[in-house]
């Protein structure tokens, strides 16, 4: 049999695959049937029965299974006698559907008659009001007026708080349960349910706390009428007034595309009033985390810098960019003449866009002549990635695709408090489509209930799990020698190296018994489409990317799209600063440096020889007392930032920077996807942008640049690094598919016009028939067990960082400094939730309260990085994961 | 928390099911922990939620869906009297309204000052041939007048228990 279906739905002929339902045959011949439950993401129930239709199909006679023929000779038609829901009902050969037919027609006014019963009809005040599917198909579809009486109408409070940032007005809703079904279906944190029945039906979450998810935005979104709004954006601006700008989350790796909702205030000054997803399939489909957001508040948090300040006896005063470029030009080059180029080092963050990056390096090698310059501070100290260069996702990857046949093996990574949009894409993969996910860690993480396989590994022996894998994979025979032969050279030497790895011997070792480690071989090896992310958790080992580097390639899972690796990076631009050559050993498109290699931020901040600095966007001050004490002890500290940080308030000359918000330029994602994003806002009047700043300073040390804009940079950018020669802002802009755009937003689209992207991915060496993958591995340090209490310090997505910190509505959220111990500890050193411990290591001493977890394994305790009090980075320091320590009660 | 007897119950109740479904076991479980107090607690809730690995939402969501639970206190005999349109015709809207009189608590049900009865309506015990019909804890009464009710509320507030009343209807 076909596996096309052919159908009449209102007298026009179209052709759809088997299983299509009746609404989405619709859609492919533009005949919008009305929906409110139905949403393409999202399973079907059937509940608003707004898309009822007639059906009809070819009439057989029952005894001899002969067609059914009219006088004319044609196949009669039988109509089933009830009309049938659009959305739940799979199409069928020769089927006839009635859209804008007498019943039909007669049976939407009557549905939405009924939905309207008890909705209050206050669209000029209401949030959705312009953007709403009941609105529209209301004024399409509705009869104008109601046979219900006013006085049975239904009441219930209007401002339900279903947490701390969502509102429900239940007399809007008509329980059409796409919120419950969002929470349960992708974002697997099933909080919210229908309460009672009929006309007293309520949504409600009981979680503690309430509407407990990090994903609690999108529930908004999916909302086909106003019942649920963000706590930040009720009332604030009407859809029709705001101007949708094109940008990218500036919050983690993954890179969402957003749309920044703008208005102009009475002032005359842009307000952003909302942050909403902007559909980019192979993103970020149609969701954003809540910290992408509600995080976008500190843009306008009075802290902001707003004016250059200079320090005159021992204060930071106000001054002008007229009176501080010259200075900090004469500065420069005083310490330069006295104590040479490579007294001067710069750290640049890893929220900076490519354009800053790339000045920020051109600044220090060409203008200043230092190979001091580093990005990995903070969040980025304890990672570094080189497999993206190898072996990263092959171009053209996308997670909403990848299903059966196909293996995502996570490593060391909390993906949903890690990278919450990518944690969505696997657990979707895996549950909506069934690839083969396998999610190692050190502890137990939210993955584990979607994932098929999971296996728990010692911290700190990752990289020994990843080679006895990979030992595994040569030894079952499982390894793609054509791909080898055509990619990689180097296969001979590593097999000889593993011959120590084998499963057997890293059990022990990692605590992943030898039949775990090879089922996970199998799978992965054998999976048509590879993929392996891996994490924070996994540890900062040059043995773990070399191994990880090495199974990818002599599967051949590389080069090809949904095949390859994804590196988990901690901020929006972390794999563009790497790209950049922010690095002290690395040049732009991170070629090696030939010759002595700079210092290294670390070196930097905890040695004497540097004498001046500039910080941009990077607070190091805070995380260390080491640090704060080296940049105490500079001649001459520059820092440019958003707020006066730790850091700035140290600074000779603290310069105002303006917020992603209120300018353009470009982030490489952790996909390496290069996408752009455009101004917004207007920022503090004398703020300026990073790479702006870095021009005029490098014009006070006599270069003549003459960049006028970001899009300049980045054509030069272009040019230097081939990597980036695609990478031109007209053809980041390229709308990529027209479809997406006109595919209406009451079924999944957006309920805005904007344009939409998908960015460009540069290309891999496995990508690339002229060049080969050097394999080589890398002997794991030995590990030492310990029988004492492992501390284990994940990043996490409510974190402790400035920009957070300045941003109100999501306080509740931000982790309060405690630390989380298995229960069986708790028990062992006879402690209850909140009591206070002691944990020591190497000198190093911190006093925290406790909280009991059911999450964690016996000998683990748990902080994480970047929290108030930095406790996680007094105890490990900045570029370890875990350390063994002492717990005890205090 | 689960008393020895209500784990043993639970287990049995599990037994039915497969050890990845316990779900399945939400109403029934919370038949056993609702026998506590003749309603639901919080606390009655989560245990239910940790023992079959659902949310509290997910509980709380079920035990709104059927009348037969309650979160709030009630008397130790719930009288629920079915006053849905079939019954109705039958008169049973306003053999409802005059019980609670009698029993006064106003028209539309509540509690009696002994706590001892609630009385409420509710929609449909499935004995729509037989009303007034109604169901006091898991024991049905059809055909009633108001004689006999008044009879069953003495008798009960006598003492007698509710198997032996019932069985005389």
């Amino acid at each position: 049999m076909s596996d096309q279906v052919t159908l009449t739905i209102d007298g026009k002929t179209v052709t759809v695959p088997k299983g299509t339902l009746i609404v989405e045959a619709a859609k492919q011949i533009e005949q919008e049937i009305p929906v409110f439950c139905y949403h393409g993401k999202l399973s079907q129930v059937g509940m608003c029965r707004m898309c009822l239709v007639e059906v009809g199909t070819p009439m057989f006679d029952r005894a001899t299974r002969e067609p059914v023929l009219d006088e004319n000779g044609v196949q009669k038609i039988g109509f089933f006698p009830k009309p049938m829901t659009a959305c739940t009902t799979p199409v069928s050969e020769g089927m006839v559907v009635k859209v804008d037919s007498g019943a039909a027609l007669d049976d939407r006014k009557a549905v939405l008659e009924f939905l309207l019963t008890s909705h209050p009809l206050d669209c000029p005040v209401c949030d959705k009001g312009g953007e709403c599917p009941l609105q529209d198909l209301t004024m399409k579809h509705g009869s104008g007026i109601s046979r219900f009486n006013y006085e049975e109408k239904q009441h219930f409070p209007k401002k339900y708080p279903l947490g701390d940032l969502i509102v429900l007005d239940m007399e809007r809703c008509v329980i059409c349960t796409r919120c419950i079904r969002f929470q349960s279906e992708i974002a697997h944190d099933p909080v919210l349910a229908i309460e009672n029945r009929g006309r007293h039906a309520h949504i409600v979450s009981y979680s503690d706390p309430p509407f407990d998810s990090h994903y609690s935005g999108n529930a908004t979104d999916v909302c086909p009428v106003g019942a649920l709004t963000t706590k930040d954006f009720r009332f604030g601006a009407r859809s029709w007034e705001m101007k949708n700008v094109p940008s990218i989350c500036n919050h983690c790796g993954v890179g969402c595309n957003t749309v920044l909702g703008t208005r102009k205030g009475g002032s005359g000054t842009g307000q952003l009033k909302r942050v909403m997803p902007r559909q980019n399939e192979t993103v970020n489909e149609l969701w954003i985390c809540d910290k992408g957001r509600f995080g976008h508040h500190f843009n306008e948090s009075p802290n902001r810098l707003t004016t250059p300040l200079i320090r005159q006896d021992g204060q930071l005063v106000e001054s002008t960019w007229a009176d501080v470029l010259p200075f900090i030009g004469e500065k420069i080059s005083s310490i330069k003449s006295a104590n040479g180029s490579t007294a001067l080092g710069g750290i640049a963050g890893a929220r900076l866009s490519n354009e800053d990056l790339y000045l920020f390096q051109k600044l220090f090698r060409q203008i200043i002549g230092s190979n001091n310059i580093d990005h990995r501070v903070g969040l980025n100290a304890n990672f570094e990635d080189t497999t993206a260069y190898t072996v990263g996702v092959g171009v053209g990857t996308d997670l909403s695709q990848v299903g059966k046949g196909s293996t995502i093996l996570v490593i060391g990574s909390d993906l949903d408090q890690e990278a919450p949009i990518l944690y969505i894409r696997v657990a979707g993969a895996s549950v909506k489509r069934s690839a083969h996910v396998i999610n190692i860690g050190g502890r137990r993480t939210k993955l584990d209930a979607q994932a098929q396989t999971s296996a728990y590994y010692q911290y700190g022996t990752a990289s020994y799990l990843v080679l006895g894998i990979l030992a595994s994979v040569v030894a079952q025979g499982l390894v793609n020698q054509e791909w080898i032969d055509r990619h990689a050279t180097g296969f001979s030497e590593i097999t000889k190296l593993l011959q120590d790895f084998a499963p057997d011997s890293v059990a022990d070792t990692t605590g992943v018994s030898s039949a775990e480690i090879e089922a996970i071989a199998k799978s992965y090896a054998e999976a048509e489409n590879g993929i392996i992310i891996f994490g924070h958790e996994a540890g900062n080992d040059p043995a773990l990317g070399a191994a990880i580097e090495a199974l990818a390639a002599v599967t051949g899972h590389a080069g090809k799209p949904n095949n390859g690796v994804i590196a988990v990076l901690p901020h929006a631009n972390s794999r563009g600063a790497a790209d950049m050559g922010v690095v002290p050993n690395r040049l732009l498109g991170y070629l090696p440096l030939e010759g002595e290699a700079g210092l290294s931020a670390e070196q930097m901040l905890s040695g004497n020889s540097i004498k001046g600095m500039i910080i941009a966007g990077a607070d190091p001050a805070s995380e260390s007392d080491t640090y704060r004490e080296c940049l105490q002890n500079l001649d001459f500290l520059v820092v440019q930032d958003l707020f006066l940080t730790e850091t700035a308030q140290l600074a000779d000359v603290v310069l105002p920077a303006k917020a992603v918000a209120e300018r353009d330029g470009t982030f490489t994602n952790l996909e390496r996807r290069v996408q752009t994003f455009d101004v917004g806002i207007d920022s503090p009047l004398l703020a300026w942008s990073d790479w702006l700043i870095l021009a005029a300073i490098a014009g006070q040390l006599g270069a003549d640049w003459g960049y006028a804009s970001a899009d300049g940079v980045m054509a030069e950018i272009t040019q230097e690094v081939p990597l980036y020669q695609n990478m031109a802002f007209e053809n980041l802009v390229a709308p990529v598919s027209l479809d997406r755009q006109t595919d209406h937003y009451i079924y999944e689209g957006m309920s805005f016009t904007a344009d939409v992207h998908e960015g460009i991915q540069w290309a891999t060496v496995a990508e690339n028939e002229q060049q080969k993958i050097t394999l080589q591995l890398v002997v794991p340090e030995n590990h030492t067990g310990s029988d004492e209490i492992t501390l284990v310090t994940p990043r996490i997505l409510y974190d402790g960082g400035r920009l957070l910190a300045e941003t109100d509505v999501v306080q509740s959220h931000v982790f309060q400094t405690r630390a989380l111990l298995s229960s069986v500890d708790a028990k062992k050193l006879g402690l209850n939730n909140g009591d206070s411990v002691t944990i020591s290591q190497n000198g190093t001493a911190v006093n925290l309260p406790i909280q009991i977890s059911r999450m964690l394994n016996e000998g683990t305790i748990l902080i994480p990085r970047n929290i108030e009090g930095r406790p996680a980075e007094r105890l490990v320091g900045s570029s370890d994961v875990h350390a063994s320590v002492k717990v005890k009660k205090s | 928390m689960w008393s020895e007897k209500e784990r043993q119950e639970l287990d049995k109740i599990l037994e039915k099911y497969p050890p990845d479904r316990k779900m399945s076991a939400v109403l029934p479980a919370l038949y056993v922990v609702q026998r506590r107090k003749n309603y639901l607690t919080d606390d009655d809730i989560k245990d239910v939620a940790e023992a079959l690995d659902v949310t509290v939402t997910h509980v709380h969501s079920v035990i709104g869906f059927y009348t037969l639970f309650r979160k709030e206190p009630t008397g130790k005999y719930m009288v629920q009297v079915c006053t849905d349109l079939p019954c109705a015709l039958r008169g049973a809207e306003d053999f409802y309204h005059r019980l609670c009189e009698r029993m006064e608590i106003g028209s539309h049900g509540g509690t009696t000052d002994d706590d001892l009865f609630t009385v409420e309506g509710v929609v449909c015990i499935a004995a729509c041939d037989k009303a007034p019909c109604m169901q006091i804890n898991l024991e049905f009464f059809e055909s009633l007048t108001d004689d006999q009710i008044d009879e069953v509320i003495k008798r009960l507030r006598q003492g007698e228990s509710l198997t032996a009343v019932a069985a005389n209807y």
